[in-house]
């Protein structure tokens, strides 16, 4: 027998039961005095009720009295019901288990208390864990395993075998991330980024999209969309990509044969058999849009231009497993019929000639996009410039393409040109606005962004004296010299500067909806104030990007609010002289620093007056 | 009648009638548009918008919804209202058209 060290010793009968309880600290006495108490406790609760009920009382304190105690009793009944049903319990599950070691404690040890001796017995004799190399049935699964140091306990005190231990760990750690409060600070950046997707953060949201969201949400159980119009369906497929579940199983619901133009904003998780569907059903498309297309491939080409005969408009981004002669094919067989091209992101085939291939085959091309295809240079330009029915040109060519390229492609086609997109042409000079500007007389878009050689004196030529309509957007971001030892800039400033801005704006101004002059930190405070000045109004301004024009403060902010009474977004990032804003009703504003929740960066229910008024008072 | 009725009758395709406030049905474009009186519509004259389309239990979900948007207009950080998931799709279409 284990345990006869010195300060072990145990009073009072043995057995080897209690001196397995007595190594592991649990003392017998102790419990059988607890025991011992309670059911006395019990019984004098039973006798104290008996004697109250007995005579007959009509005082109210005696009827108290006998409530009280009838209480007393309830309780008492109550717990030793609670403890005989602990028992009841451990006995049941007792049953199978321990009943040979039961009877050997019971027979050397005639003195315990029957009672006694079951109850402690009971509680303390529960089954030891198997130890590691001994067999044991899984809880879950029943099956038969090697109990090892690491395996899991399962919900009801069972082991469980490896597979079940991982799905319960795996189980137990979702319940606790659920449980899991989310940060303060994750909340603030849902709000951001729902500003920035143009939902609005203050106030309600429409239920067009709570119903969207709520879609989304449960994008697994979505059997089908029934007869959605397309706009609604365009909106959940962007929800879906955004999410990230557009995948085989979610595409069919986007798919129907009556559908006009099928809109994937991310295929990324498409496949092949995706594809062959997407033709397979939806044969009378007129318009193909598929982002992130990494997985289409010659065979869906061949198969789109087996099944679709309507296409005229093709967006691809990203479809970059399509060799060199299907694009070839591609344009001879479907060339005719189309009017809108735009390819992008398009690094491992499509060169040049297959830009001239386009230019012969498409007749009918309005609408063209090249940006960011690896291998287009100079000639490509070239081609472009034949293209006779352009009305909307959108191009970033990596490769150099010389000033007079591009001189050539604005005079050639630029009468009819009603957008001109000009992206990263980091070398096109004032000769190219001044085409511009004797060039085209119907523009409405505008962008010429990314160029360090430009200078603010050619932008200004550029919109003084121009017979073009004011344009509706114009992006001139990142029109500034770019040099780390002359942070001020040269003398002769380079890029959109104070003259280059007010012009545009004298020019402009009244039908701009769209503005971005991100980067453009050489213009000065004065010409922002001169701009925004209050008193001038700038009617259809919705969007605005002063982001890192370090020179805007307040009172540029304060400004844009009078002058602009359809702003709906004004993005200011890196503009820290912009503080304590107090922002007007139905107007996010977006990227002012060090904004905590005190400052409202939404407007919530203040009128414009109003806000600037606190402004002034703020910075007085 | 030329002042107008403070309550307005919105009735659905399966004829379940609601009475909500004017103010909040007016949140949707399209039946500010049909009461109003200038335009002439037979809704204007008898505050009371026929939905062919929108059936009772959505019906109602919109106008839970109205008073919802109504009350929270101008409040930061509103929670979303709760609707059952089977009703989403038929709520999405009668919320688009309602422009809401």
């Amino acid at each position: 027998m284990s345990g006869r060290r010195g300060g072990n010793t145990i009073r009072g009968p043995r057995s080897a039961l209690t001196d397995f309880l007595a190594a592991n600290n649990i003392s017998a006495q102790q419990i059988r005095d607890d025991y011992q108490r309670r059911r006395q406790e019990g019984e004098e609760d039973a006798g104290e009720g008996a004697s109250a009920q007995a005579p007959q009382q009509d005082d109210d304190e005696a009827l108290a009295v006998a409530a009280q105690a009838e209480e007393d009793e309830k309780q008492t009944k109550k717990r030793k019901r609670n403890e005989k049903d602990a028992i009841d319990k451990i006995k049941k599950a007792k049953a199978s288990k321990g009943g040979k070691g039961k009877k050997k404690a019971k027979r050397g040890d005639p003195d315990l208390d029957d009672d006694d001796g079951e109850e402690y017995e009971d509680e303390f004799n529960k089954k030891a864990r198997p130890a590691p190399g001994q067999f044991e049935h899984c809880e879950v699964c029943s099956k038969r395993f090697t109990v090892t140091p690491y395996s899991k306990e399962g919900s009801d005190g069972g082991l469980l075998c490896t597979p079940c231990g991982k799905e319960f760990t795996k189980d137990l750690k979702k319940e606790q991330k659920a449980a899991q409060k989310q940060p303060v600070s994750r909340k603030r950046r849902k709000m951001e980024s729902e500003k920035l997707d143009g939902v609005a953060a203050g106030g309600a949201k429409s239920l067009v999209q709570l119903c969207i969201n709520r879609i989304a949400q449960h994008h697994d159980d979505v059997e089908e969309l029934g007869d959605l119009p397309e706009n609604l369906l365009d909106r959940l497929s962007a929800i879906f990509s955004k999410k990230r579940v557009m995948k085989s199983k979610t595409l069919p619901l986007f798919l129907r044969p009556d559908l006009d133009a099928v809109i994937v904003h991310d295929a990324a998780y498409l496949e092949e058999e995706d594809y062959q569907q997407i033709f397979a059903v939806c044969p009378n498309m007129r318009k193909l849009a598929l982002s992130n297309t990494c997985q289409f491939k010659d065979a869906s080409v061949d198969y789109m231009l087996e099944r679709c005969h309507n296409l005229q408009h093709i967006q691809l981004y990203a479809a970059n497993l399509v060799t060199e002669e299907m694009w070839h094919r591609l344009f001879q067989e479907a060339g005719s019929k189309l009017h809108t091209i735009k390819l992008k992101w398009l690094d491992a085939a499509f060169e040049d000639d297959v830009v001239a291939e386009m230019a012969e085959c498409c007749p009918d091309l309005e609408r063209l996009k090249l940006k960011l295809c690896r291998r287009l240079g100079e000639p490509a330009v070239e081609h472009i410039a034949t293209m006779k029915n352009l009305k909307h040109l959108s191009l970033q060519i990596g490769n150099s393409v010389s000033n007079d390229t591009l001189i050539d492609l604005v005079t050639k086609r630029g009468s009819k040109l009603s957008t001109l997109s000009l992206d990263k042409f980091i070398d096109a000079d004032n000769e190219v606005l001044q085409a511009i500007h004797d060039n085209c007389k119907r523009l409405s878009k505008l962008r010429f962004s990314e160029n360090d050689t430009v200078s603010d004196a050619g932008f200004a030529a550029l919109f003084t004296n121009w017979s073009n309509p004011p344009l509706t957007f114009v992006d001139v971001n990142s029109t500034r010299d770019v040099d780390n030892n002359n942070p001020t800039g040269p003398e002769e400033v380079i890029g959109v500067g104070s003259s280059g801005f007010k012009a545009l704006m004298a020019h402009s101004g009244p039908a701009l909806k769209h503005l971005d002059v991100a980067s453009c930190r050489f213009i000065e405070l004065s010409a922002f104030i001169d701009v925004f000045n209050g008193a001038q109004t700038y009617p259809a301004l919705e969007y605005i990007n002063i982001s890192f024009c370090n020179k805007v403060d307040t009172s540029v902010t304060a400004g844009i609010f009078k002058s602009c009474p359809s702003l709906k977004q004004l993005v200011a990032f890196g503009c820290f002289d912009v503080q304590d804003v107090v922002v007007p009703r139905s107007i996010a504003l977006i990227g002012v620093p060090r904004a905590q929740d005190a400052i409202e960066q939404f407007g919530v229910g203040i009128g414009v007056e109003e806000a600037i008024g606190r402004m002034v008072e703020v910075g007085a | 009648m030329n002042d107008l009725t403070e309550y307005v009758t919105l009735i659905s395709s399966d004829d379940f009638s609601y009475v909500v406030l004017r103010s909040t049905a007016c949140i949707s474009p399209i039946i500010r548009r049909m009461l109003d009186p200038s335009n002439g519509f037979m809704e204007a004259s008898t505050n009371t918008v026929h939905f062919d389309n929108i059936n009772g239990i959505v019906l109602e979900k919109v106008c839970e919804y109205f008073y919802y948007n109504e009350k929270n207009k101008d409040a930061k950080d509103v929670a979303d209202p709760d609707f059952p998931t089977e009703l989403c799709l038929e709520l999405l279409m009668a919320a688009d058209y309602l422009d809401v």
